[in-house]
C-alpha cells in the first residue's frame, strides 16, 4: 500500500517475514504460507500480462464482493499495445481510476512504488523470470501455471519465493474450488465412498476447431524489434506461443497440468514413473504434440494405483474433460464443470443411502438395468450398472475466483496458500517428464533428482 | 368493344390484419431481442446443508435466477466479440460504438414500430440495422445467422407493402 502511515508497507513486511522464511527453510517446509499483518489496507496490484488469461483472471477478480475496497489495480504491464490499453480500459471501468502501463516490467518495478502483489499472466516461458523479479521486489506473486517452461525456472521460483518470504502462489485453482475440496476431504477422504482407488482416468478432449491457430489484425502487429527484444521470433509465435516447444509445454502443460495437480493432490504423493506417447498428428507443422497420452503409476499406502492421462487437441467427443477417480467401492468424475461430474457406487458396495439423507450426495435417478436380454447383451460378462450421485452442491462462482480470493486473504493474514510455489512444484515435477518420455518413448523412473528444488 | 374483366377485389380489413400482424411480429422480435442484452443470470447464494448445517466450503444450491439490470449489458456477444475483434475488415472503434449502441437501437425501433410511430422510416432503419448485423455474420462465415436475418428481410419488405393498410400510427406518411 502507498499510504505513509500504513504499517503494511513494503520494508516493513520484509522485516516481519524474514524471521519465517528462515525458519521454512530450516524446516525444509515452503517458507511461507500466509503473510503476516495489514487485514485491513488495500492491497496495490500489478497485473503482468492482460492477454486472454489475464483477461479471464480479471473478470474472476471483478466478481469479488466489494473488490474496489480491497484491492487498487495500480499497473499493467504488457508488451502488446491492444492488450495492455484494453487492460488499463477494463481497470478503469472497475476502479475508476486508470492504471499505470508499462511495456517493460523493469521500468515498472523501478517505477512503481507502493506494489504490494503482482498477478503473473505471460506466456509459460516468462513466468520464472516474471515471478522471481517480483519476488525479488518484495511483492506477492500469484502466478498462473505451469511454473515454467522447464523444471529448472520452476525450481528457481520455489527458490526465490522461500528466499525473498514472499507469498508465491500458482494457479492450479481447482486447489481452491470448493467441489474439489469437498470431494477430497469429505467423500474420498472422509467417508471413503471409492474404498481402495486402483485407477485414475483423466481427459481433456478438444476439437480441431477449437485448437486453431490464434489469428491477428496485421494493423495490431507488434514491431519486430520489441517481438525479438521478449523472446518471440514474429507475431504468429507471440499468438501462439503455446505450440512452440522453447515457449512453452504444450498440450500435457497447458492443459494436462490442472488435472495431473488433481491425480497427485488427491493421492497424496508423485508418481514412481511415467511413460507417454504422442504424435503431430493433425497439426503437423507444430512443435509440440497434438495428442499426448501418459501412463502413471503410484505406490500409496493402500497399494498401487495406475493413471492414465490424454490431451487430444483433434476431437472433443469422449466427454471433454474430467478426472476420474476409479476404486472399489465407488467413481468419482470430477471436473470444474458439473456436467461432467458424477459420482457410482459399485454395487457391491454398502449403501450410501445414510449420505443422501444427510446431505452428502445427491442420487441421480436410478440407472436401466444391466443385461436386460438385448440381442448384443452376454449377461455373464456384464457387470450391474452403477447406481449414479451427485455432488450436494455447486460453486457459484467463476472458477479461478476462489483461488484468487484465497491468495488475497494469505497476503492479509486470513489465510494460509493453497497451493504456495513449493507444494505445486512437487505436484507439477513429474508433468516436466511426459514430453520427454514421449519423445525419447521411454519410461523414466521418477526418482528425488527428477521430483526434487 | 371488348368486357374488361374486374379489377381484383382487395380486402382492406384483411390487409390492415396483415399489416398489423407483421408490425407486432417485428416489434416484439426487436424489442425483446434489445431487452434480452440486459438480461443476465444470478446464481444461488444459499449455502447446501451437511447433517443439518450449512456447510463450510461454500458448496450453494444450484439453482440460478435469470435477471435483468443494466450491469448486464452485452451487445454483441462475447463468443462474437472475439471473433471480430480477429477481423481485419473490422475496426476496433467501430466495434466497440456498435457493441453499445445495438442494445438501444433494437429497443427505440421495437418500440417505434409497436407505436406505429414513422412505420416506414422505422421499418427500413430496422432493415438497415439487420444487414449491418448480416455483414459482422459474413465476415465470421456464419451462414445460418445470414439466412436467419434474410427471412427477417423479407418479414420487413413485406410490412412496408402494407404500409399503406397499417393503422394507428403516428406520423404515417413517414
Amino acid at each position: 500500500m502507498s499510504d505513509a502511515n500504513s504499517t503494511m508497507n513494503r520494508r516493513g513486511f520484509l522485516g516481519r517475514t524474514a524471521g519465517a522464511a528462515g525458519a521454512g527453510l530450516v524446516l525444509g517446509v515452503p517458507a511461507i504460507a500466509r503473510a503476516a499483518d495489514g487485514a485491513n489496507d488495500k492491497i496495490h496490484v500489478a497485473v503482468v500480462g492482460f492477454g486472454k488469461q489475464g483477461r479471464v483472471l480479471f473478470e474472476a477478480l471483478s466478481n469479488i464482493p466489494d473488490v474496489t475496497d480491497k484491492l487498487h489495480f495500480q499497473a499493467v504491464c504488457d508488451i502488446w499495445d491492444y492488450n495492455r490499453k484494453g487492460g488499463m480500459a477494463k481497470v478503469r471501468a472497475l476502479q475508476g481510476s486508470l492504471p499505470e502501463g508499462y511495456v517493460d516490467i523493469d521500468e515498472m518495478l523501478a517505477k512503481e512504488s507502493g506494489l504490494d502483489a503482482a498477478i503473473v499472466a505471460t506466456p509459460d516461458f516468462w513466468h520464472a523470470p516474471h515471478t522471481v523479479k517480483c519476488l525479488e521486489a518484495g511483492l506477492h506473486v500469484y502466478c498462473e501455471k505451469m511454473m515454467s517452461n522447464t523444471i529448472d525456472g520452476a525450481r528457481e521460483m520455489v527458490r526465490a519465493a522461500e528466499r525473498s518470504g514472499k507469498l508465491c502462489q500458482i494457479g492450479h485453482q481447482r486447489r481452491s474450488n470448493p467441489r474439489y475440496r469437498y470431494t477430497l476431504e469429505q467423500l474420498i477422504r472422509g467417508q471413503e465412498i471409492c474404498g481402495q482407488i486402483v485407477n485414475i482416468n483423466g481427459q481433456w478432449n478438444r476439437s480441431v476447431a477449437a485448437s486453431q491457430d490464434i489469428q491477428f489484425k496485421p494493423s495490431l502487429k507488434i514491431d519486430d524489434p520489441v517481438l525479438r527484444k521478449y523472446g518471440y521470433e514474429n507475431m504468429h509465435q507471440f499468438m501462439n506461443w503455446r505450440t512452440y516447444r522453447d515457449l512453452s509445454g504444450g498440450p500435457i502443460s497447458d492443459l494436462g497440468a490442472h488435472q495431473i495437480d488433481i491425480f497427485n493432490w488427491f493421492l497424496g504423493t508423485s508418481p514412481k514413473s511415467v511413460f507417454a506417447s504422442g504424435g503431430n498428428d493433425f497439426f503437423k507443422e507444430r512443435e509440440h504434440f497434438d495428442n499426448v497420452m501418459a501412463i502413471f503409476d503410484y505406490d500409496t499406502p493402500q497399494g498401487g494405483v495406475r493413471a492414465f492421462y490424454q490431451v487430444l487437441t483433434t476431437t472433443s467427443a469422449g466427454g471433454g474433460y474430467y478426472e476420474s477417480f476409479m476404486g472399489s467401492e465407488g467413481t468419482v468424475d470430477i471436473s470444474e464443470r458439473a456436467a461432467f461430474t458424477r459420482i457410482y457406487r459399485e454395487s457391491s458396495a454398502p449403501s450410501w443411502d445414510d449420505l443422501v439423507r444427510r446431505g452428502y450426495l445427491r442420487k441421480q435417478a436410478a440407472a436401466p438395468p444391466a443385461g436386460g436380454g438385448g440381442a448384443d447383451a452376454i449377461a455373464s460378462y456384464e457387470s450391474a450398472a452403477p447406481e449414479a450421485y451427485q455432488l450436494p452442491g455447486e460453486l457459484n462462482k467463476p472458477p479461478h475466483q476462489p483461488h484468487l480470493e484465497n491468495f488475497f486473504a494469505a497476503v492479509r493474514g486470513e489465510e494460509k496458500l493453497n497451493c504456495d510455489a513449493r507444494h505445486a512444484f512437487e505436484s507439477e515435477a513429474p508433468i516436466y517428464w511426459v514430453n520427454p518420455s514421449a519423445l525419447d518413448k521411454t519410461l523414466i523412473h521418477l526418482t528425488d533428482e527428477h521430483l526434487s528444488v | 368493344m371488348k368486357d374488361q374483366p374486374d379489377p381484383p377485389k382487395t380486402d382492406p380489413l384483411a390487409l390492415t390484419y396483415g399489416a398489423w400482424l407483421l408490425r407486432l411480429w417485428l416489434a416484439v422480435r426487436a424489442l425483446q431481442t434489445g431487452i434480452e442484452k440486459y438480461a443476465g443470470t444470478t446464481a444461488s447464494e444459499a449455502a447446501v446443508e451437511i447433517d443439518g448445517a450449512p456447510n463450510e466450503y461454500g458448496l450453494t444450491a444450484d439453482a440460478t435466477e435469470k435477471s435483468y439490470s443494466l450491469d448486464n449489458y452485452h451487445g454483441v456477444p462475447e463468443t462474437l466479440m472475439g471473433k471480430f475483434e480477429g477481423e481485419p475488415l473490422m475496426a476496433g472503434w467501430a466495434l466497440s460504438v456498435y457493441d453499445k449502441v445495438l442494445g438501444p437501437a433494437l429497443i427505440i425501433l421495437g418500440l417505434t414500430i409497436l407505436l406505429g410511430v414513422l412505420p416506414r422510416t422505422s421499418l427500413f432503419l430496422l432493415g438497415l440495422l439487420y444487414v449491418s448485423l448480416t455483414w459482422g455474420l459474413i465476415l465470421i462465415n456464419q451462414n445460418d445467422g445470414v439466412a436467419w436475418l434474410a427471412a427477417h428481410m423479407i418479414l420487413i419488405v413485406m410490412a412496408l407493402r402494407l404500409a399503406p393498410h397499417n393503422r394507428l400510427c403516428l406520423f404515417r406518411k413517414w
